[in-house]
């Protein structure tokens, strides 16, 4: 055995970057941050450190303003989304831009103004985590940190309206997050994924059909790969009951897996547009879905 | 135990034994960054999926699991990466010649394909128990046994006498 003790002699001698211990600690940070289910807004302590002067925080809430900068898509020209309000840090090695989502004509003015205002603190406890992160930064010596949310319309119809919020974390390598509101824009209803559905059942739909598209998908091409199934044991592998999802224009279900989520961080957000055909006997009806 | 718990559980098991995790990935890639980022993508896989760890004695093969796949599936996207950059390294470093037994050491630790090397690195080198390494790699015990005793013997085999 004494090649092998040799061999683990310079196993055990393999150095250890002194930058190993902080990144750890930020990866957890952030993995925390991001955890569905795990609302970032309790993680963070109320105290904040002191705003620096550099900050370029811009909080634009004239209705003239916010029309000029918007992103409006705007069809049957009543429900429009637009930026409300733009943070941003423009420091250095520090750089940060949030774009808040604002939603205007639903006809239920309590869902709007509940959406809205989710939308409006969320970008602010996230920008109050970035500072302090900052801080923590700064104290430790220099570093490298950014941060860049925003939206996109997916889907705006006559009948629906999906919003996507990403949130993307930079330190090093990036971490990406998305997140998805579908809006009955008629009935002014918030569709949630299991209210799509009769039952339970459709985790089980959903989950088979992907194993067996991440699967095909991976034969098919060298580039794509899925940990999940990876020729792995990790069979882990089960949609969440409210994974991320949206609804397409030609009324499709798409399933959304963040960065890191089913696949290795090359491939970054995935989606999966599942075929009607297959949900067929587990939806309620076929108002949204066909 | 709350969900909690558990989060500051395996976070602290993250945090504590994160040398062993660098090396593990380190011996895989041969390299500081993609050594760092292999931890990194391993920290967020698990703690994104710490809901799957259904108990908590099996969290140090559960992340060995994570580390390893991981790492196999690095290597195989950058394959080519990687012998490159032997070559140059090669090309450019001057081989002190009382390094050359080493140096066969690791060329024959670097011949074994991923699953062998993972054998040799968890059982001898991150001391874990056989059925603790046959459920990292997600065989049962008997074949990790034979194919840890084939890998022995492929290792002798190519550095000759003395295992």
């Amino acid at each position: 055995m004494k090649q092998i003790n040799k061999l683990k002699k310079e196993y055990d001698d393999i150095e250890i970057p002194s930058e190993l211990d902080e990144m750890v600690k930020q990866s957890i940070k952030r993995a925390k941050a991001t955890k569905k289910k795990h609302s970032p807004l309790k993680q963070w302590s109320i105290g904040v450190a002191a705003a620096s002067a550099l900050f370029i925080g811009s909080v634009n809430v004239s209705p003239a303003l916010a029309q000029s900068m918007a992103n409006v898509p705007v069809l049957g020209a009543i429900v429009e989304v637009f930026t409300v309000q733009t943070l941003t840090m423009d420091k250095e090695t520090y750089q940060a831009e949030l774009k808040t989502p604002a939603i205007t004509g639903l006809e239920d003015e309590g869902l709007q103004a509940s959406l809205n205002e989710k939308y409006t603190e969320e970008n602010k406890e996230l920008f109050k985590q970035f500072k302090e992160e900052v801080a923590d930064m700064e104290e430790v010596g220099a570093g490298h940190l950014g941060i860049d949310t925003g939206y996109e319309v997916k889907t705006d119809t006559e009948q629906m309206l999906s919003i996507a919020r990403y949130y993307v974390n930079t330190v090093g390598s990036s971490s990406t997050t998305m997140k998805y509101d579908t809006i009955d824009k008629h009935n002014n209803i918030l569709i949630s994924l299991p209210s799509l559905f009769k039952d339970d059942s459709y985790i089980e739909v959903i989950s088979s059909y992907l194993t067996k598209e991440m699967k095909q998908q991976m034969a098919d091409d060298e580039d794509i790969s899925y940990f999940a199934f990876d020729g792995s044991n990790l069979e882990f592998m089960t949609i969440q009951a409210d994974q991320d999802f949206y609804i397409t224009a030609d009324h499709k279900l798409v399933i959304s897996f963040d960065k890191y989520e089913v696949a290795p961080g090359y491939m970054g957000i995935v989606t999966f547009e599942i075929p009607s055909d297959i949900l067929s006997d587990v939806l309620v009806g076929d108002t949204y879905i066909r | 135990m709350t969900k909690n718990e558990k989060f500051g559980l395996v976070e602290r098991f993250l945090i504590e034994n994160q040398n062993a995790h660098y090396r593990l990935a380190y011996s895989y890639v041969k390299n500081k960054e993609n050594a760092l980022d292999i931890v990194q993508d391993s920290i967020f896989k698990a703690l994104q999926s710490i809901d799957r760890l259904d108990e908590v004695k099996y969290l140090k093969t559960w992340f060995y699991r994570i580390l390893v796949n991981t790492s196999i599936d690095f290597i195989r996207k950058h394959q080519r990466m990687t012998v490159m950059d032997d070559e140059i390294l090669d090309g450019y470093l001057p081989k002190a010649e009382d390094e050359q037994t080493d140096m066969d050491l690791l060329d024959a630790l670097d011949a074994l394909t991923p699953n062998e090397k993972s054998l040799i690195v968890l059982r001898f080198f991150e001391d874990l128990k056989i059925e603790e390494v046959a459920s990292v790699l997600g065989e049962n015990v008997n074949t990790a046994k034979t194919k840890l005793y084939r890998t022995l013997k492929k290792l002798r085999l190519e550095i000759g006498e003395g295992i």
